[in-house]
């Protein structure tokens, strides 16, 4: 259960953690577009060595880096075999039946797969050093802007924290629910695919009536604590732009700059 | 159904920085036909030791027997199904697990996923339903439709029908009003009586546990720290406080009065009757009284 990194906040005290999300979000959203000029080895370079520079300042120990990874190892893999064997151009390095690998290929491939590491670093980073509430939070400001064409832009953020905070617990909850279901004899793990699917039922039947329920409660425990939606209403932390979050974005600035001087 | 732990010890996500040792080298012993209660502050790991009986969680080292089924630590296949027969288990809150369209519906499910036949199955369920005392007007209702107190009978119908040897109960009682819980308690003090069934109860309330049990093991960090009849065990009040437990509220009352009185023996009475028939005899001087 604990294996899902991505998306798991730990708390530290850093100089990554402090930032503003919204310099944070905004700082990975442009370092995933810039990301596309990298096509040689400097340019690579400057990226992985942005990417460690954050890991550094944000005090993570390397090994929950390394978990978020994993995850995503297959696919990386994949990409670079694909890529390793159908790239064409450049000497061919090793041939074997119609297999060729060529020197353009394996570049290609391993810079590919430098593109794919730094995206999830970075991104894994943001949701490691942020928490679910100062994301939502971040991105609600953000997209401020577009209440003036009537988008429910608080309605939203809210939506999206509330299911985030019961993730957890829903967890918690289906393997309350595997439990009780497997002390009564229902068999979760054997059988046929039909045995399976409807053994299904009666583990999601209780876990949305119990959803349910916990909806109506926290509706009303809101409305109990005076909630009415968005207007007039403030905030217990209030996002401050710091010094920091200047630098962070100007230091994204100058990395897209200078990816762009240095790219064949 | 003799049930014991030999050496049982069981880690939660171990090579993890969640790592937590739930129990610690466990060894007890719980007689087929004895009504059990385990007490312990929270996180003592009562709830993981139960859990092991009927083959939900499975030991990290050490044996467990139930009968004739026989658990070891890194041991794959077995048969834990035929073990779930056997033992059945009320969980916290057990209406939580009701899902079918009616209520005679749900309680036939466990039954049939032991494969037993449609009509057994039905049959099974009626007589589990009387037992727990809901009234055949409501068996073709949905389960929704129940009060809490009544969803709770059904669930633990809804175990019965599966007529196992032993039943575990994981606080039964938590969240219903003393009338509710009074009918919970005598109806598997019943069961215990009269079908010999193995007990085995988790709770908080200590007077439930002095009440209704003949064994009580106190658990404190994962290892059983007594295992005893209620009377040794709530005699001993200084040891429960240090580990965070009281001693039922009759005992607590005879230990002041005693204390009062300058009387020297260490009496122990659960019920209201034996608590009276106690203060009685307290105040008469230890003279039997007329």
């Amino acid at each position: 259960m604990f294996n899902l990194v991505i998306g798991q906040y730990v708390p530290l005290d850093s100089y990554v953690h402090k930032l503003d999300p919204r310099s944070k979000l905004v700082s990975v959203f442009l370092f995933v577009v810039i990301v596309f000029l990298a096509n040689n080895w400097i340019t690579n370079a400057l990226m992985v060595l942005f990417c460690l520079t954050g890991i550094l300042l944000s005090r993570m120990p390397f090994s929950f880096i390394y978990k978020g990874l994993r995850s995503v190892f297959i696919i990386v893999l994949l990409t670079f075999l694909l890529n390793l064997f159908l790239a064409s151009g450049g000497t061919v390095l090793f041939s074997w039946g119609w297999l060729h690998i060529t020197s353009n290929g394996l570049f290609q491939s391993i810079f590919i797969s430098i593109r794919i590491l730094v995206i999830i670093v970075v991104t894994t980073l943001l949701t490691l050093t942020t928490s679910p509430i100062e994301i939502t939070d971040g991105m609600e400001s953000l997209l401020n802007p577009l209440k003036r064409i009537k988008l429910p832009v608080h309605e939203f953020a809210l939506m999206m924290s509330i299911s985030l905070r019961f993730i957890p617990t829903l967890l918690e909850e289906s393997e309350k629910i595997i439990k009780a279901q497997a002390a009564r004899g229902s068999d979760f793990t054997s059988g046929s695919l039909k045995s399976r699917i409807k053994a299904i039922v009666p583990l999601l039947v209780p876990l949305f009536v119990g959803a349910f329920k916990r909806a109506e409660d926290l509706a009303m425990a809101m409305e109990a604590r005076g909630y009415h939606g968005d207007t007039g209403r403030t905030k217990l932390h209030q996002l401050r732009w710091g010094w920091r979050d200047t630098l962070l974005i100007a230091a994204v600035a100058v990395l897209a700059l200078l990816l762009i001087f240095a790219r064949n | 159904m003799d049930i014991s732990f030999e050496h049982v010890t069981h880690v939660y996500s171990p090579k993890t920085p969640f790592e937590k040792r739930a129990l610690d080298d466990v060894s007890i012993h719980i007689p087929s036909g004895s009504f059990t209660s385990i007490i312990g502050h929270t996180g003592s790991g009562k709830s993981t030791l139960v859990q092991h009986i009927n083959g939900i969680l499975k030991p990290s080292n050490g044996t467990i027997s139930i009968g004739d089924f026989v658990i070891k630590a890194n041991e794959k296949k077995q048969n834990l199904k035929a073990l779930r027969e056997k033992v059945g288990f009320v969980f916290q809150y057990p209406e939580h697990q009701l899902f079918e369209e009616t209520i005679i519906k749900d309680v036939c499910f466990g039954p049939m996923n032991f494969g037993v036949s449609d009509s057994e199955a039905t049959k099974r369920a009626e007589e589990s339903l009387k037992l727990v005392g809901l009234p055949s007007s409501f068996w073709h209702r949905s389960p929704f439709d129940l009060s809490g107190g009544q969803m709770r009978r059904v669930a633990i119908a809804g175990v019965l029908a599966i007529r196992p040897q032993a039943i575990i109960l994981d606080e039964p009682t938590a969240g219903l009003d003393p009338r509710g819980r009074e009918e919970i308690l005598s109806l598997f003090k019943d069961l215990h009586k009269n079908l010999n069934m193995t007990i085995i109860m988790v709770t908080h309330n200590m007077s439930d546990a002095a009440n209704y049990s003949d064994q009580v093991i106190v658990m404190d960090g994962g290892k059983p720290l007594m295992a005893d009849t209620p009377q040794n065990v709530f005699a001993q009040a200084e040891r429960l406080r240090k580990v965070g437990l009281d001693i039922p509220e009759s005992m607590e009352f005879l230990k002041m009065l005693t204390e009062k009185t300058g009387e020297r023996r260490t009496i122990t009475a659960f019920t209201l009757d034996e608590t009276a028939d106690a203060i009685i005899d307290i105040l008469n001087g230890g003279k039997e009284h007329v």
